[in-house]
């Protein structure tokens, strides 16, 4: 079994994920639909949305420049990275420049794709994840399975066990009393850090802002509290105006979770100012491409105007039921599915464009109205001509074209099958296993024989009658 | 070559072809927020911050206010406060009251104002219809003093209450963008520091403060 169905059928039996991924998605879905209709104009606001992401994208270049000016005349230093590495290797130098010992992260998923926890930890540097999610799964050792909620895949039992064996807090079935208890063990870190790492939600390049959105106060700390603040972008979060920003802003804040607008949104122009009481003495914006500039120049190039919400990875069936980590990297749930191929090459996530049913609740349900379902399409094409397929499967797809083309054969075919199926199902009606290599099918289902007499001679007879 | 170099050259090779999407040219202009043009903001407003856990106490002017504050202080037996200036609060005799009481204001290192129970700040702007605070960050006004206390005290008077976020931007763009400029931080804060990562369970009071007050004061006239 190749790895992806392998982590499928291991999430499919883990009863535990299951419970977890059922109530968090319910939850998920239920918030969004109920807080894009009470807006103004739904499908409206998702196209007005979808034109600022565009509007940026067209001058993607032009306006990280903007962004850069803008930033440094504010006080603060732009670094570029090409790739994962040279971001971890940007952030270390900065580490080692500024005798950093312990760093608090607020979320960042652009830092997951680089594992900078291992390179700075590797470095012996205290790596502390703020957010109550990436926090726990920082303790348990696990990678986040939803890009929102990271610890989707965890039952509030699981948490507890895990809160209680880690640091002893006593055993209870209260996320509140769990919250309670990170966040006075939480406290302390944000005091003694060297330096705070974040993600962007958001750049506004005409006065060089960084934009965070978050609930929890953990990334308003961990920017404000040390005195060295890094934060990490793709360069496809900038966007072109603040008009833009507070429609993007309020989307992303209704389909991620349901809230008009996120409790704390932080705008970050440079480093404190010499009058200011408090806040970073130093700001660094750290601007990463890591295969953006690749898709830029494809069909896929939309793929690029995600805002990271989550609501797709909430509505789809598949990962309703597999949950994030089968989808293998950073990035799960039908967004994934594009990006994990093209940021990693499409050998390294051959299964992914497969792992759906075109059934289109994601594209119904992205803020920027992302064609999707289209683009897992296109990367199938994609594998098929890079070669994908075995010569059976090649050979298979030819007959079956010739078949389809020629209404002599396809009635004769059609016969054939029906009268297989029948025989082989007997008395029953189905066949409990098909012979390779249609096996696939009947793994997780039984296939029903034929029913007689076909469409197609039914049909005739209803023709020929009137 | 420098990766600044090789990214943005790379971009604009992508981009070389021409522009992957046409049509992008109509500004943001449709408000997200449905809000009746006749609908009372400051009712709203009080709505709004009540769904998000956040609590406000109507003062019918500064004496009203003052007193509410002295309320909750001395209803949480706080003994150390952090504060914005008292030229930023939209009310004076702040100082005097924790004079009165016996309240120590602490401010300064992060370390300092971590003691402290209680924060008191102003607020630039409010808006109704989703029921935010705008704290800008400057002299006299620490950004820690609306974050690190457990309890959050804003001041602000009616007249502050705007309708939307996108009415606050536009405000902002008349005056060209120079709040985002000039404040190294400007910070919406709408209602409580919440959690959804355990099952999507809402928990309020997380790493931000546990309660958050605004004492609304009323204008006169």
């Amino acid at each position: 079994m190749d790895p992806f169905s392998r982590s499928v059928t291991i999430a499919l039996a883990d009863i535990q994920l299951q419970t977890a991924l059922d109530r968090g998605t319910t939850r998920g879905v239920n918030a969004r639909i109920g807080a894009m209709a009470e807006t103004t104009d739904a499908a409206a606001l998702r196209h007005q949305a979808r034109l600022a992401r565009e509007r940026a994208l067209n001058r993607l270049p032009d306006l990280l420049e903007q962004l850069e000016r803008n930033v440094v005349a504010n006080g603060g230093h732009v670094l570029w990275a090409r790739d994962a590495a040279e971001l971890n290797r940007v952030i270390l130098e900065l580490c080692q420049k500024h005798s950093v010992r312990r760093v608090t992260k607020g979320k960042s998923m652009v830092t997951e794709e680089s594992e900078l926890n291992h390179a700075l930890e590797a470095r012996g540097i205290e790596v502390t994840e703020s957010d109550l999610g990436e926090y726990i799964i920082q303790l348990a050792g696990e990678t986040p399975s939803h890009i929102v909620f990271p610890m989707l895949h965890k039952t509030k039992e699981a948490t507890a066990r895990l809160l209680h064996e880690k640091l002893g807090m006593p055993l209870t079935d209260r996320p509140e009393e769990m919250t309670r208890f990170v966040r006075n063990v939480m406290r302390r870190k944000y005091l003694e850090a060297d330096m705070g790492i974040s993600g962007v939600n958001f750049a506004i390049a005409e006065t060089g802002t960084i934009a965070t959105v978050e609930n929890e106060g953990n990334n308003r700390l961990s920017t404000s509290t040390p005195p060295i603040h890094v934060a990490v972008m793709g360069v496809e979060k900038v966007i072109a105006t603040w008009e833009d920003y507070a429609v993007l802003v309020q989307l992303l804040a209704r389909s991620a979770t349901g809230q008009r607008l996120s409790v704390y949104n932080n705008l970050m122009s440079g480093p404190r100012r010499p009058d200011e009481p408090d806040g970073p003495e130093v700001f660094y914006l750290v601007i990463l491409d890591n295969g953006r500039s690749r898709i830029l120049a494809t069909e896929y190039a939309e793929s690029l105007a995600c805002i990271r919400c989550g609501a797709c990875l909430n509505a789809c069936p598949v990962y309703q039921n597999i949950g994030g980590h089968a989808y293998g990297w950073v990035y799960p749930g039908p967004i994934g599915s594009i990006v994990s191929p093209l940021l990693l090459g499409p050998t390294r996530a051959p299964k992914l464009p497969y792992a759906s049913s075109l059934c289109g609740a994601c594209q119904a349900a992205c803020p920027v109205e992302i064609a999707i379902p289209d683009m897992l399409l296109k990367l199938r094409r994609d594998l098929v001509q890079a070669g994908d397929p075995t010569p059976g499967w090649r050979i298979g797809m030819k007959l079956w074209a010739i078949a389809f083309k020629s209404p002599t054969l396809y009635r004769l075919g059609g016969r054939l099958v029906g009268w297989l199926t029948r025989l082989l199902a007997g008395r029953k009606g189905y066949l409990r296993r098909l012979p390779p290599p249609f096996d696939g099918w009947t793994t997780s289902r039984d296939f029903p024989a034929f029913g007689a007499p076909s469409f197609r001679e039914r049909y005739a007879r209803r023709v020929h009658k009137t | 070559m420098s990766a600044r170099n090789d990214i943005l050259n790379a971009l604009r090779a992508a981009l070389a072809k021409g522009e992957p999407f046409p049509k992008a040219d109509s500004p943001s202009i449709l408000p997200v927020t449905r809000l009746d043009p006749n609908e009372d903001l400051t009712a709203r407003f009080v709505a709004e911050v009540e769904r998000v856990k956040g609590i406000v106490h109507r003062a019918t002017g500064d004496d009203d206010a003052r007193r509410i504050i002295r309320d909750l202080l001395t209803d949480r037996c706080v003994r150390r406060v952090t504060m914005w200036d008292e030229a930023h609060l939209p009310l004076n005799g702040i100082e005097a009251l924790l004079g009165e009481l016996g309240i120590e204001r602490v401010q300064g290192s992060n370390e300092a104002v971590a003691t402290a129970e209680a924060g008191i700040t102003s607020a630039d702007w409010a808006l109704a219809s989703t029921g935010t605070l705008v704290l800008s960050s400057g002299p006299g006004r620490p950004r820690m003093a609306s974050l690190l206390p457990p309890v959050h005290i804003a001041v602000l008077t009616e007249d502050r209450i705007v309708p939307r976020l996108e009415d606050y931007i536009a405000a902002q763009r008349a005056q060209r963008l120079g709040v985002f400029r000039g404040s190294s931080n400007v910070t919406l804060i709408t209602g409580s520091s919440r959690t959804s990562d355990i099952e999507m369970h809402p928990v309020f009071g997380v790493h931000g403060p546990l309660e958050l007050h605004i004492v609304l004061i009323e204008n006169l006239g």
